[in-house]
């Protein structure tokens, strides 16, 4: 990364660990062997993946067979969702999710709607959380799946999962959690949440990029249908020659992230208290979303600065605009819209985004520019009439 | 890296634009479209342009194309305001087809600044 730049993107990737760098390269130096081999050198292989499973199984409490590995987020994501309804299809075609979740669950929810499954999609308070008793009230007796976001990958909001997993549960719908933004970087204990299906990456907690899991219940109803075909390897469930070295720097990842979650959390929060109190006080400005959400996020609007201007004052830091990132003409980001905001205060909207890397000094320098570079802006914009 | 979107000629025109402001005692047009705001005055004497300034609300390459274009009417006859054209600021900067819109509301501004002039004389 370019040295003169202040990164705050974490929600979008974070920096690999050097720990978790010298396990891949440890393990790429200890054999290059296909770990569906037999012979002595796959045998090291499987050993290393066995390694990792327990690693992030610790991290979760949960088994490590009842793990999944795949290419990230989004095939996790693919799996569970396209996976899970189409296995619980002969029982019931409604399925569930919210509008503000990621692209990665919508657009496998609309490629299903055009299967002819019916899809509800439940709406956010302003504060971008789910109010459960709204979710019960539209499930039906032919609802059969529902997939909801633990952490807001725009917003930091963290979603009831505990309730709304209980909810699924009384009814034996299978219930599933993008948990892309939260796995690794907060308490996560799946042998007492009523999840079935998980997704983690390894690049949102300082693992590689490539590699993700997703976990899937043993208990009974709860499976999904494959998506991929082409071997036998991990059930059948998701065939294709595991990358061992990636498997193993998740493994990794997840181990550091079970020893430093709590202090993670801390210097988080002592971040955003930092940033947030430098830009508070600037007429206009508001946080977007549940302020009591997730800590490493902080999504903030403010009143009459154009976005993509703004995005271009803030250099040298690299945070994430409220716009589609996909489009040339930035759009509003349909997340926000969805928390009721208007296209021009979506528009403006900027997701700083910090992490364990992350100094003092730069979320300082930050807020002192963010303020910087609205002033400039405003002083720029002309009133509404010659 | 992949491409920027924004040129060395936008980045150099968005961080330092000294045409920014008002002038008193000037023609002055607004205009608000294509989700884009613009406010431009101008001085003049013995029909030439002798300053020109602008408030800008919007991307940034509408904020390089105005300081671009203020800084190249100075000096101009005024006449040449009411026919300017931004075609040569679009291809220089460059702007991106997307932002044409927008682009070609800073020249209906210019236009109807010159417009003022005309009218004037």
């Amino acid at each position: 990364m370019a040295e003169d730049f202040i990164y705050l993107d974490y929600a979008a990737s974070t920096p690999v660990d050097p720990r978790v760098f010298d396990r891949m390269r440890e393990c790429s130096e200890a054999t290059c062997a296909n770990p569906s081999s037999t012979h002595a050198a796959g045998r090291v292989s499987q050993d290393i993946i066995a390694g990792a499973a327990a690693q992030v199984a610790g991290l979760l409490s949960v088994d490590p067979k009842t793990l999944v590995w795949t290419s990230g987020a989004t095939e996790s994501d693919n799996l569970a969702i396209a996976g899970g309804a189409r296995y619980r299809a002969s029982r019931g075609r409604h399925i569930i999710t919210m509008k503000t979740e990621h692209k990665a669950v919508t657009d496998v929810f609309e490629k299903l709607g055009r299967e002819g499954f019916e899809v509800t999609w439940v709406e956010p308070g302003s504060n971008g959380l789910l109010d459960p008793a709204g979710f019960e009230a539209v499930l039906r007796a032919d609802t059969q799946f529902a997939s909801i976001m633990f952490v807001n990958n725009e917003t930091g909001v963290i979603q009831d999962i505990e309730a709304l997993g209980n909810i699924c549960r009384e009814r034996d719908i299978l219930f599933h959690v993008d948990a892309a933004q939260a796995v690794g970087k907060v308490q996560i204990d799946l042998s007492k949440l009523p999840v079935d299906l998980l997704s983690l990456t390894g690049h949102k907690f300082y693992g590689p990029k490539g590699i993700g899991a997703l976990y899937i219940a043993d208990r009974p109803g709860c499976h999904v249908d494959p998506i991929l075909f082409g071997g036998g390897q991990q059930r059948r469930l998701r065939p294709g020659t595991l990358p061992t070295e990636l498997i193993a720097g998740l493994g990794m990842a997840a181990e550091i992230a079970a020893e430093s979650i709590n202090d993670d959390l801390e210097h988080l929060k002592a971040l955003r208290a930092v940033l947030w109190g430098g830009i508070k006080d600037i007429e206009g400005v508001t946080v977007n979303g549940d302020p009591g959400g997730f800590p490493g996020i902080l999504n903030v609007s403010v009143d009459d600065v154009e976005g993509e201007s703004l995005l271009l004052a803030l250099e040298p830091l690299l945070v994430a605009t409220g716009s589609a990132c996909n489009s040339k003409i930035q759009e509003p980001s349909y997340v926000l819209r969805a928390l009721g905001l208007t296209d021009m205060r979506a528009q403006s909207a900027i997701r700083f985004s910090v992490g364990r890397p992350t100094t003092m000094d730069e979320v300082e320098f930050a807020a002192g520019h963010y303020r910087a570079a609205v002033e400039q802006l405003r002083t720029l914009a002309p009133e509404n009439a010659a | 890296m992949s491409a920027d979107p924004y040129s060395v000629v936008v980045r150099e025109l968005f961080a330092a634009t000294p045409h920014a402001g008002d002038l008193i005692r000037a023609e002055s047009v607004f205009t608000a479209d294509q989700e884009v705001r613009i406010r431009l005055s101008a001085t003049a004497e013995d029909g030439v342009v002798t300053a020109v300034r602008f408030r800008a609300w919007g991307c940034p390459h509408l904020i390089a194309a105005a300081e671009a274009a203020c800084a190249a009417l100075e000096g101009q006859p005024t006449t040449v305001l009411a026919d300017w054209t931004a075609a040569d600021l679009m291809q220089n900067l460059p702007v991106p087809v997307e932002k044409t819109g927008r682009i070609l509301v800073l020249e209906d501004t210019v236009r109807s600044l010159g417009q003022r002039f005309r009218d004037r004389t």
